[in-house]
């Protein structure tokens, strides 16, 4: 953006303000822009999820204002603005005030390392991918303070619940992360998506492999497991069924929002559909390429870059235009894949909420953490790290021994672990049932 | 009408032996075929998918006959009668008491006449439970299939026996099958409550132009009411001890007769003085003959002499043409004073 706008200032217009002034101006139209699409995507989603989960449930969905129901949205806002706003008198008035405002700021911070298409990225972090999970965490103390301030144990309950479940399930998210973070060698969110180059192998693994966009982490056995792992945990991060139980509404309310009405509870419901948006474009970003896509690579080596400023800016308009489709259709594609699952899946309880992330996912995301070193190590060490004996074998060959080995570690690790995990439940029930008949048979 | 019933729909459940997470993609299949099945209309019960909702403003589901929402009153289309006798079952039924009803009288005699002047219910308080119609001797009220009845305020859900009125061939339209199973019976009792129905009572108050057409007729007839006052004289000379409310009657309407007859000035027509106050009712029937009489020949034509001797008939249809001819007289009079 800064090279556009020093473009049209300093080149087209010939007034050479300092560089200070072009990165203020910089900034501020992208934030503008991000602070535009953030609600929209919001105003989108909440339309959305109502019409897929209807069309699940045999319904039409809210299809009146507008055709299809596109203003459903806006006429929701117009209601939730026009709402009265009632503080109870035995709240903390001043918590009670920020903890909207607390949930809502780390979602829209999270938008600065969200690459959009090609060189579209706000900011270009070298540890973007610590950025967005690191500032994620803070709505969960938002989460509290609203649970805390509304003095209501319904309340209370739901910020308990929400922040044990964000805290257990943001470790089994990072590690799957951590995973590639090992394979790629970078946290740089932009430098991930450039990694997923190729035909189902990435183009930095096998140099041979034609870039056609399509070297996703989802076709390694590593990336497959990461991503199941991750996506169970962004349900949890998110509050998604089947693990909305910080907001169950059939036993506490509304979790944290009892309390609000009106606009506050609408910068809820704002967080929390951004969030949800900020949670799928990332796992179609790390895990299925983001803007990546047949054709985007080969326009944007076309385009106006640092690397080919010769390039023609109808080329940067195609890839930026090509890579935002791809990667949208793949956000709402997982956007779509959260109704699914509300729609089949029940709610968890809390303890096996903790019992599913605690004694299953984070120990298959570690097996997945030491699958990612044995990937490393087969398709990339050499003799120097003391791996000789895959020097004489072609790129191919190694990726594809990588292949099998991973996959068969991650494989019997799944299923050691669901046999482990499914007869702890068992033993559990077992115990239940004992302890049940025990109070009973009180004579 | 027949409902069918004891269809029995077999659900694939996709019972089996489940492995570890394969239940969990079982339950996506589920909620996936259901997406996508529902982009399709599900017309019919037998399928588990497809999109269930009738879009209501724009759609509607066909009404079952004996669907039942708020009561209304039938009136006859040919005649604009209404069915209506004002009898009560109704009011006396309905639970809620939201029923009210006026009976009519003869504005003459004062006596009830089977049709009601006003009919209210209260559509607010209504339970639509159904019991009206169904304890309606007369098959007048009936249950209305118009279920769109919301208002701003209270009031206007009370209704007025206008609001009320129906034809029969509205209800014939909604209900066939009902209307047909009691029709005949329904519009016999109709043509019994039509002969006693005196001027424009019982007509329903939206026909206006039914009731306009039956004033000109009674106006016609009134015509006629001179001559037909000829006998009404006699009455009053009668050596009278207790007067029947018919002899008051046609007390009455000689009474008014020979006002009437002052007022345009009509030769008096000869009375016979020998009648009797038993012959009365021969008397009133004589009047009837003149008046039928008169009205053929034309309102010049001379009075038609009165047999004395006319054998008594039915003693309500005397009554009946001795009020005729008292209104008849009251028109003729009145004509008679404007001129
Ligand atoms: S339907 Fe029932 S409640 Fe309504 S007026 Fe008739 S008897 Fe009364
Ligand atoms: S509607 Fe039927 S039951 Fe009610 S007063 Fe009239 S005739 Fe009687």
């Amino acid at each position: 953006m800064q090279d556009v706008v020093n473009q049209v200032i300093n080149t087209t217009f010939g007034w050479n303000w300092p560089s200070w002034a072009i990165a203020l101006i910089g900034y501020l139209i992208v934030a503008v822009i991000l602070f535009a699409i953030a609600p929209f995507q919001m105003l989108f989603l909440t339309l959305y999820e109502r019409r897929a989960i209807a069309r699940m449930q045999d319904r039409v969905g809210p299809n009146r204002v507008g055709p299809e129901g596109i203003f459903q949205p806006l006429a929701d806002g117009v209601k939730i603005f026009t709402k009265e706003d009632i503080v109870p008198d035995a709240a903390d008035h001043w918590v009670h005030f920020i903890a909207p405002c607390v949930v809502v700021a780390p979602t829209m911070f999270m938008f600065v390392v969200l690459p959009w298409g090609p060189g579209m990225v706000p900011v270009d972090l070298n540890i973007g991918l610590l950025f967005f999970f690191a500032i994620s965490s803070v709505s969960a103390v938002g989460l509290l303070m609203a649970g805390w301030a509304s003095s209501n144990k319904f309340a209370l309950i739901g910020a308990m619940r929400a922040v044990a479940q964000m805290v257990s399930y943001e470790i089994p998210a990072v590690i799957s992360l951590l995973a590639l973070v090992l394979i790629t060698g970078s946290l740089s969110i932009v430098d991930m998506i450039s990694y997923q180059g190729g035909l189902f192998i990435s183009s930095r693994d096998v140099a041979s492999v034609p870039d056609w966009g399509l070297g996703w982490f989802i076709f390694t056995p590593v990336g497959f497991l990461a991503f199941v792992a991750f996506f169970i945990a962004a349900l949890a991060e998110g509050e998604r069924t089947p693990f909305d139980i910080p907001e169950a509404d059939s036993e506490i309310v509304a979790g944290y929002m009892t309390e609000y009405s009106g606009m506050k509870f609408g910068l809820f419901y704002l967080a929390q559909y951004v969030l949800n948006f900020l949670l799928c474009a990332i796992t179609s970003v790390i895990f299925f390429g983001g803007w990546q896509g047949p054709g985007v690579g080969w326009l944007y080596a076309q385009a106006i870059t640092p690397v080919n400023p010769q390039g023609g800016w109808v080329f940067n308009v195609l890839a930026g235009v090509l890579g935002v489709v791809y990667f949208l259709s793949k956000t709402y594609f997982f956007f779509f894949v959260m109704v699914w699952i509300r729609g089949a899946f029940a709610r968890l309880r809390i303890d096996q909420l903790m019992d599913f992330g605690w004694k299953f996912l984070i120990p298959l995301t570690l097996v997945n953490v030491i699958s990612a070193a044995v990937w490393v190590a087969l398709t990339k060490w050499g003799a120097a790290d003391g791996l000789a004996f895959v020097e004489g074998w072609s790129p191919l060959v190694r990726w594809a021994v990588a292949f099998v080995v991973t996959l068969a570690m991650n494989l019997g690790a799944y299923l050691y672990l669901a046999r482990i995990f499914a007869h702890s439940q068992a033993e559990r029930e077992r115990l239940d049932d004992e302890v049940l008949e025990s109070l009973i048979n009180v004579v | 009408m027949d409902i069918p019933r004891g269809n029995i729909i077999v659900m694939d459940r996709r019972r089996g032996k489940l492995r570890v997470g394969q239940g969990l993609i079982q339950g996506l299949k589920v909620v996936w075929d259901h997406w996508a099945g529902s982009f399709h209309k599900n017309e019919n019960f037998s399928q588990i998918h497809g999109t269930f909702t009738v879009e209501y403003p724009d759609e509607r589901l066909p009404l079952p006959q004996t669907y039942r929402n708020m009561p209304v009153l039938l009136y006859d289309d040919e005649s604009g009668h209404e069915l209506c006798t004002g009898c009560y079952q109704c009011q006396r039924i309905c639970p809620p008491q939201v029923i009210h009803i006026t009976q009519a009288k003869d504005p003459v005699t004062g006596k009830m006449v089977p049709a009601a002047t006003e009919f209210i219910i209260e559509y607010d308080a209504c339970m639509s439970c159904g019991f009206c119609a169904e304890v309606c001797p007369f098959d007048s009220i009936k249950m209305d299939h118009v279920y769109e009845l919301s208002t701003a305020d209270r009031v206007s859900l009370t209704m007025r026996k206008a609001q009320l009125n129906r034809p029969i061939s509205y209800y014939a339209s909604i209900a066939p099958d009902l209307w047909a199973e009691v029709q005949a019976g329904a519009m016999k009792k109709l043509q019994g409550s039509i002969k006693r129905r005196p001027d424009v009572i019982g007509l329903a108050a939206v026909l206006t132009e039914k009731i306009k057409a039956r004033r000109l007729e009674l106006a016609a007839a009134a015509a006629a009411a001179p001559a037909a006052a000829a006998p009404a004289p006699a009455a009053p000379a009668a050596p009278a001890a207790k007067l029947t409310p018919e002899e008051k009657a046609a007390k009455l309407a000689a009474m008014k007769a020979t006002n009437a007859n002052k007022g345009v000035a009509a030769p008096p027509a000869k009375a016979p003085v020998e009648l009797s106050p038993a012959d009365a009712k021969a008397a009133k029937l004589a009047a009837i003959k003149a008046a039928n009489a008169a009205k053929q020949a034309g309102a010049a034509a001379p009075p038609a002499e009165v047999p004395a001797e006319l054998p008594p008939t039915d003693a309500k249809a005397a009554k009946l043409a001795a009020i005729k001819a008292a209104n008849a007289a009251k028109k003729a009079a009145e004509q008679g004073n404007s001129e």
